[in-house]
């Protein structure tokens, strides 16, 4: 746990629960006028993945983004409500979007490799964080490539361009940059939606594995993958057009999915809506 | 939505309703069989057996086939794999129909005192009661009813019992042979009505998504 140096710092709200990675209580989203999110409180816990699912438009990925403050870079949207990493008020005057974004990384729908080779991808965070000898950002950079399981595949073109790889190698590209930051947390939004079956299989193999030292929250439109990769699921749903969409059921992945509590969730997941 | 799929879960449960409708008549027949020792009406029902494992296997692989590629949750999901569940306690049920029509067979020959025949009757009336709430709380996904199976059973237990103390009293020349197939058969009535009973402990998961405690067994 990370609380040592946090629970000094203004914004520090102690939760319960050690295992809570993420708190969210009463969170409210604005676009201007328009509240997309209302009355959202949810505990995500460390070392796990949580799936978000819910309709087109149920503010999923809205809420994901929210974790890692993207959100700030449209004008106009309000965050009301609190939510913590490690127990740090995240919209906490003083809190650095810069910081926090490195400890809450994020990956895409599109991969999205910059314009340089696979090898400078992945020392991109680290050099921005004022790494500079060779040594050590071949080191980072040939741990974070194992660690996104393109290590085999990428050792001897470390130089050839990102661009060139195929696209479910550029998502672990993707995967392995943010790895080279050492985040606390991954976000993924619809990671697998424009990639191959076996690139698809290759992420989700990757995220049992990264689990262990980073805890992961995955928006996803497949309720298979979901029941597959998460351990937690949080359903999501707009119930009146032009209202907020609200957190409608929140519980263990094998429960929602064999016993939901809520007849709207059952009705989504059983294919009878959405 | 999801028309198609929702009309393969209609059509299995369908298919299973009328496999238990069979199992009910397999028991009927039996214990008609049985009672008035009537040998064709027991060849019949042990011809039926294997007709009636197929209906119960292609329920199983159907059911396996839906679950393999309409990836159901839920409660499509409970209800699937209940009624695999299901159609194997019917495929038992109907292998101890036909055991009691094999000792129909057995015992055709001679008759023995009424007395039992009577008490195999009411056991079989029993029995046939509690199927009969059995298919109607699969059908109506009746909780309560389903609830009620174990307490319907309990009569059934009793009599097995006195089943046991008349046959203490017979004669020394009474059949052995004879004997024996009679305790028998009335312990596999004794056992369809526990299949039943299952089934209702089912049919609650499949409706609530919980499973309850089973209620104690009481040893026989």
């Amino acid at each position: 746990m990370s609380h040592t140096l946090a629970e000094h710092q203004p914004g520090f709200v102690p939760t319960a629960d050690p295992s809570v990675k993420i708190a969210v209580k009463g969170l409210d989203f604005y676009y201007g006028d328009f509240q997309a999110l209302t009355d959202i409180t949810c505990d995500i816990k460390d070392n796990s993945v949580t799936a978000f699912i819910g309709p087109s438009g149920c503010g999923k990925s809205t809420f994901l983004r929210c974790f890692n403050r993207m959100n700030d870079l449209i004008i106009g949207t309000k965050v009301e409500g609190l939510i913590t990493l490690d127990g740090q008020d995240i919209y906490a005057p003083g809190v650095d979007p810069v910081d926090l974004r490195r400890r809450i990384g994020m990956i895409f729908q599109q991969p999205n490799p910059f314009p340089m080779s696979i090898y400078d991808n992945v020392a991109y965070g680290p050099r921005l964080h004022g790494m500079k000898k060779k040594a050590e950002l071949d080191e980072v950079v040939e741990t974070s490539l194992k660690r996104a399981n393109l290590w085999k595949e990428v050792k001897d073109i470390l130089g050839r361009g990102g661009l060139t790889l195929s696209g479910g190698q550029q998502q672990r590209l993707c995967i392995a940059r943010v790895l080279a930051v050492q985040p606390d947390v991954l976000l993924m939004d619809e990671p697998c939606s424009a990639i191959d079956p076996t690139s698809v299989q290759k992420i989700e193999d990757l995220m049992a594995e990264l689990k262990s030292s980073v805890t992961i929250i995955i928006v996803t439109h497949n309720m298979q993958q979901a029941a597959r990769v998460s351990d937690e699921t949080a359903f999501f749903l707009q119930e009146v057009m032009g209202e907020p969409a609200m957190l409608v059921e929140f519980g263990r992945t094998a429960d929602i999915f064999t016993s939901p509590k809520d007849k709207r969730t059952e009705d989504y997941i059983t294919g009878r809506f959405g | 939505m999801r028309e198609n799929f929702r009309k393969e879960l209609k059509d299995l449960k369908r298919d299973v309703l009328d496999i238990g409708r069979s199992i009910v008549d397999v028991t009927r027949l039996s214990v008609k069989a049985l009672v008035d020792g009537d040998v064709d009406l027991a060849e019949q029902v042990i011809a039926g057996d294997d007709d009636l494992d197929q209906r119960c296997l292609a329920i199983e692989e159907h059911s396996l086939e839906v679950i393999a590629t309409q990836f159901p949750v839920a409660r499509d999901l409970r209800l699937l794999h209940s009624l695999g569940y299901i159609s194997m306690h019917f495929e038992r049920m109907g292998d101890l129909g036909v055991n009691i029509a094999k000792a129909a067979r057995r015992t055709a020959s001679r008759r023995g005192p009424q007395t039992l025949y009577d008490l195999i009757q009411a056991q079989g009336n029993l029995v046939h009661r509690v199927l009969e709430a059995m298919l109607e709380a699969l059908e109506k996904n009746d909780l309560e009813l389903a609830r009620k199976l174990q307490d319907l059973d309990e009569p059934i237990d009793h009599l097995f019992k006195q089943f046991f103390r008349e046959l203490a009293r017979l004669q020394e020349e009474e059949d052995i042979e004879w004997a024996s197939s009679m305790v028998l058969a009335s312990r596999y009535l004794e056992r369809i009505a526990d299949h039943a009973v299952d089934i209702g402990d089912r049919i609650t998961y499949m409706v609530t998504g919980q499973f309850e405690a089973p209620a104690e067994e009481e040893e026989a």
